[in-house]
């Protein structure tokens, strides 16, 4: 599938991309498999180039699948380096609610009920309070917390979340909590340990769905790991996150959470890797049967969500990418009011006309336009009745419902571009000097990608790249994606103390310690703590955020509160060659 | 969890500003409310929404003050973007996006009067006052506003930019004048002729508790609301009556004042003071969003509070159910608060800019008028050595009015730096440098 004019071949005026591979030595081979809710899609990667890919139907057994994809790559097995998983098992048993009884014991102090905050097959709330600096003013009562998790085993709880409000500035409640009743339940989380950010509510959500899922993944990541290891591969294993990143099996085994919603993040890593350039600030449009997902790379990489993403309804801690769905494909369904007005979606019907489906969809269109090879007599069936109504000739009324289309998408893409540029921000310096993003071009994958081309880059008056191997780029995404972690150290220097919750560590923080010192110590802990948070050896640190605030009381100065955010670099890894 | 009230909240702790490193207002004034909302999830409530903070312009500025000797030299980025986002707020509601909103922004601002030679007790600008002359020149259909300060001090520039101005209620409750900055806001200050009766101060004894200001607010800031009937209602909300602030001596509480705006229900709320930034601001304002949410606040709860700590002494509350009595009564007889009518009412008085120790010297001249508000002219000389002159013309300024500011304008006299004439209803500020 090549774009068709000249300036779609070679957009945004960026220079053809080198070719791979980039490092000599012995040949790598990278398997990417992407498990969707319908399809498996698969792709075996050799010296940075694509080698084989494949697509099955998933299957009830998400193993016999993966399996089944591996099979059909035809990999030079015994020289495979690195094998990525991106699957929906923990989105399905979440949404599904498959999972065994879990339960949550919580000590909240003050501020909003914490009742509203219940979830869970049991929700026990018990006393105890720590204040925005970590500071306990109610302490636990143990009797009380022994009785919470009394009342979960008796409702059946295997699994317990032990979350306390600002347990990132001091986990004393939740370490308590543990020590006093860890040891009655087969699997136990803490808040602290999923994520440094502040969100209590969402602590409790991200800390009890790791702790459902975990019995689930933990088997799936056994069962695939044996398989993989029988059809004669000796690669790690990893596993794709919601943010773009992936991690190490052990890693995901402790953190299954985070691979929830994995799948707009496979398809815009995937984009990355097949953009043009590899810096360059655009949009990725995944356009479906059913819906369309419209994500946004900036300076080469995705745009996380600010706060966490949502799943069955309950917010969480857990890092994804920033997208929108909307209810436009190429099966939706085409309809005409009584004035006239032309509207695709969101209904969907089942096939497109042409493909034997009843109603008629943008895909008959484009058949009917001589842009796709179908059944153009079941298309027209379709939609002549459509275009009476709009009291148009056939081919112009096609025209229309493809500009219908493309506008719907186009008119979301700039509602969410706005949004993203609406983002409030807390200094001068930054409502001074706007970071705006601002795409200059369009990705687009999926299945009607290179047919709707031409029309996406009209609408969008930007240039429109469908790459090459579009149909697998979920899988691409999955297989050259990054290892990726964050970890969250906050010094409070009055108090003397450093905590960084994704690692438990604590350590003094003298008066003298400066912003620097912070910044050094949270590089040094990412180092040091790489494998324990699923990363590879190679990955690079960098500080994602600092701030420090001199404390003053009275008229003194006592101290510095200083907060830093460590992440190893995501992206797509060096060995990527491209398309070339 | 879902609002009752869609609540937008305007955010903008200018962590890169302040006074001075070891001054209140300085980066670290809205750190830990911002952990403290973050942490309780408040953003995550259906209903309550976050948005970006705007820029007010010099224009939007020049609406409500005379800048000596212009608005650069007297403010910073952080004075634009505190009245940008009480401007933002204000257009929220108005527009109907929201039902309320809230600009937690700083630097405050209720301290700023009409002529700027410097900065007063922390503030430039009014943030308010630009908000609300924002909102009266682009949304004409708000005609009366009502301004309820809650701030611990009285909101002396508020009350000064709006002295002259019936269809603009300003009510203050804040501690006795007697024994705080700035030493004014006592019920005999009830606005100018044209206006008597339409500044109503309320002082309270130290060591008020929730009781007596919830006390005030019911017996005299609802009813008298009841009577006003504005069209759009604004809290000053400082925060520094509670009983942990180091620079006032009030026992207020942070669910007292979730229950104020429960019971005030205020279109929009203004940060204003409020210097107990670890032990009242996070509670304080996480109380304040869920009740203009309509969301249950009962179980916010300062670490140190004690329901005896900020139980008010009985003669306190005594004296305070007396002094409401009587200012509800100023009230309902406020027709016989005005003066004898005649053409000119002037007042002289001297004002301290303590932020910036400055001394001014100011007499200001109503023009008396049964047709208008009447035009204004002030002469201004401040410690500084700039003497300007400040010529104001109120929105629906009669034309015998607008002769007398154009006369004034044209024919200064004195030795003035500057001659300064704005115009409201031209919306133009016109500047004659002498």
């Amino acid at each position: 599938m090549i774009a068709k004019s000249d300036t779609m071949r070679r957009p945004f005026g960026c220079p053809p991309i080198p070719c791979g591979p980039r490092r000599g030595g012995e040949p790598s081979v990278i398997l990417g498999i992407d498990v969707g809710g319908t399809h498996t899609d698969a792709v075996c990667i050799e010296d940075g180039r694509i080698r084989s890919y494949a697509k099955t139907l998933t299957g009830d057994d998400l193993v016999a699948s993966v399996v089944d994809a591996i099979e059909r790559l035809d990999a030079a097995c015994p020289k495979v380096k690195r094998v990525v998983l991106s699957t929906t098992l923990s989105t399905n048993v979440i949404v599904e609610g498959k999972h065994p009884p879990t339960g949550v014991v919580c000590s909240a102090g003050p501020g909003i009920d914490p009742g509203t905050f219940s979830v869970g097959t049991c929700f026990r709330h018990v006393a105890g309070a720590m204040d925005h600096r970590g500071r306990e003013y109610i302490p636990i009562d143990p009797a009380e917390v022994m009785d919470a998790a009394s009342t979960l085993e008796r409702a059946g709880c295997q699994g317990v979340a032990i979350v306390s409000k600002f347990s990132v500035r001091n986990p004393a409640h939740e370490d308590a909590i543990a020590s006093l009743v860890g040891s009655r339940f087969r699997h136990v989380c803490l808040g602290h340990t999923l994520s440094g950010a502040l969100n209590f509510p969402r602590r409790i959500n991200t800390t009890y769905l790791n702790a459902a899922v975990m019995p689930v993944q933990e088997r799936f990541i056994s069962a695939v790991a044996s398989a993989v290891e029988r059809l004669g591969i000796q690669a790690p294993l990893y596993f794709l996150k919601a943010d773009g990143g992936t991690y190490t099996q052990d890693a995901a085994r402790r953190f299954p959470v985070e691979t929830i919603l994995s799948g707009p993040a496979a398809s815009v890593m995937g984009a990355l890797a097949l953009a043009p350039s590899r810096d360059a600030s655009v949009l990725v449009i995944d356009i479906g049967g059913t819906t369309t997902d419209i994500g946004v790379l900036v300076g080469g990489l995705p745009l996380l969500d600010t706060w966490g993403v949502a799943i069955g309804g309950l917010k969480t801690l857990v890092r994804g990418l920033k997208v929108i769905s909307i209810g436009v494909g190429g099966d939706s369904c085409i309809s005409v009011e009584d004035d006239g007005t032309i509207a695709v979606g969101p209904r969907r019907d089942g096939m497109p006309a042409c493909m034997g489906g009843p109603s008629a969809t943008p895909m008959d269109a484009l058949v009917i336009l001589g842009e796709y090879a179908g059944d153009t007599a079941r298309a027209l069936d379709a939609v002549r009745a459509l275009a009476l109504k709009a009291g148009m000739d056939i081919e112009p009324f096609c025209r229309k419902v493809i500009g219908v289309m493309v506008d719907a998408v186009h008119g979301a893409a700039k509602a969410f571009m706005e949004e993203i540029n609406a983002h409030p921000v807390y200094t001068i310096y930054e409502m001074l000097h706007p970071h705006v993003v601002k795409p200059e071009g369009v990705v687009l994958v999926g299945g009607p990608a290179a047919l709707l081309a031409e029309y996406v880059s009209r609408s969008f008056g930007l240039p429109c790249h469908v790459p090459e191997h579009a149909g697998v780029a979920n899988a691409l995404g999955a297989a050259l994606s990054r290892t990726t972690a964050q970890i969250t150290l906050h010094a409070d220097t009055e108090l003397g103390v450093l905590f960084c919750p994704e690692l438990g560590f604590k350590a003094a923080a003298p008066r003298s310690m400066t912003l620097e010192d912070l910044r050094h110590e949270g590089l040094r802990l990412l180092r040091e703590n790489a494998s324990y948070l699923g990363l590879e050896d190679s990955a690079e640190a960098q500080v994602i955020q600092q701030q420090a605030f001199t404390m003053v009381r009275g008229f003194s100065t006592v101290g510095a509160n200083m907060r830093v955010r460590v992440q190893n670099t995501p992206g797509i890894i060096d060995s990527w060659g491209g398309l070339g | 969890m879902k609002a009752k009230r869609r609540t937008g909240l305007i955010f903008f702790p200018a962590y890169d500003w302040e006074i001075s490193p070891t001054h209140p207002e300085r980066k670290e004034r809205l750190l830990y409310t911002q952990d403290q909302v973050l942490e309780e999830g408040v953003l995550d409530i259906e209903g309550v929404y976050e948005f970006k903070a705007g820029v007010a312009s010099e224009q939007d500025i020049s609406r409500v003050h005379f800048c000596v000797p212009d608005v650069p030299s007297r403010i910073t980025a952080s004075h634009n973007i505190s009245a940008g986002g009480c401007i933002e707020a204000a257009r929220l509601v108005l527009d109907g996006v929201v039902d309320n909103a809230f600009a937690l922004v700083r630097p405050p601002g209720h301290h700023a009067m009409r002529v700027v030679q410097g900065a007063r007790g922390f503030c430039n600008i009014n943030i308010e006052a630009v908000m609300l002359e924002w909102v009266r020149t682009h949304y004409p259909g708000v005609k009366k506003i009502a301004v309820v300060d809650t701030d611990c001090h009285h909101g002396d520039g508020t009350q000064d930019i709006y002295w002259h101005d019936p269809d603009v209620l300003y009510i203050s409750i804040h501690q006795d004048g007697r024994t705080l900055y700035p030493g004014s806001g006592f019920p005999s200050e009830f606005g100018g002729p044209k206006a008597a009766g339409y500044t109503i101060n309320i002082p309270l004894p130290p060591l008020t508790g929730d009781e007596g200001i919830l006390w005030a607010v019911e017996h005299v800031v609802l009813p008298v609301l009841e009577d006003f009937g504005p069209d759009l209602v604004i809290n000053s909300a400082g925060q520094d009556n509670h009983f942990t602030d180091p620079i006032t001596n009030m026992s207020f509480s942070a669910l007292g004042y979730a229950r104020l705006n429960e019971l005030l229900k205020p279109h929009v709320c203004v940060l204003e003071g409020g210097y107990s930034i670890e032990g009242a601001l996070p509670y304080v304002n996480t109380g304040i969003i869920l009740a203009l949410a309509g969301l249950d606040y009962s179980y916010v709860r300062e670490p140190d509070y004690d329901p005896e700590r900020v139980r008010q002494d009985p003669r306190v509350t005594e004296y305070i159910q007396r002094l409401c009595e009587q200012i509800y009564d100023m009230w309902r007889n406020r027709s016989a608060l005005a003066p004898e009518p005649r053409p000119f009412y002037e007042r002289s008085r001297s004002i301290f800019y303590d932020t910036d120790s400055i001394t001014e010297r100011q007499h200001e001249t109503l023009a008396y008028c049964t047709a208008c508000n009447g035009a204004l002219r002030i002469d201004s000389r401040a410690s500084t050595g700039y003497r300007i002159l400040a010529v104001h013309l109120p929105r629906g300024a009669c034309s015998a009015c607008r002769s007398q500011a154009r006369e004034w304008f044209d024919h200064p006299g004195g030795p003035y730096y500057a001659v300064y004439l704005q115009d409201l209803d031209a919306d133009e500020f016109t500047v004659k440098i002498m």
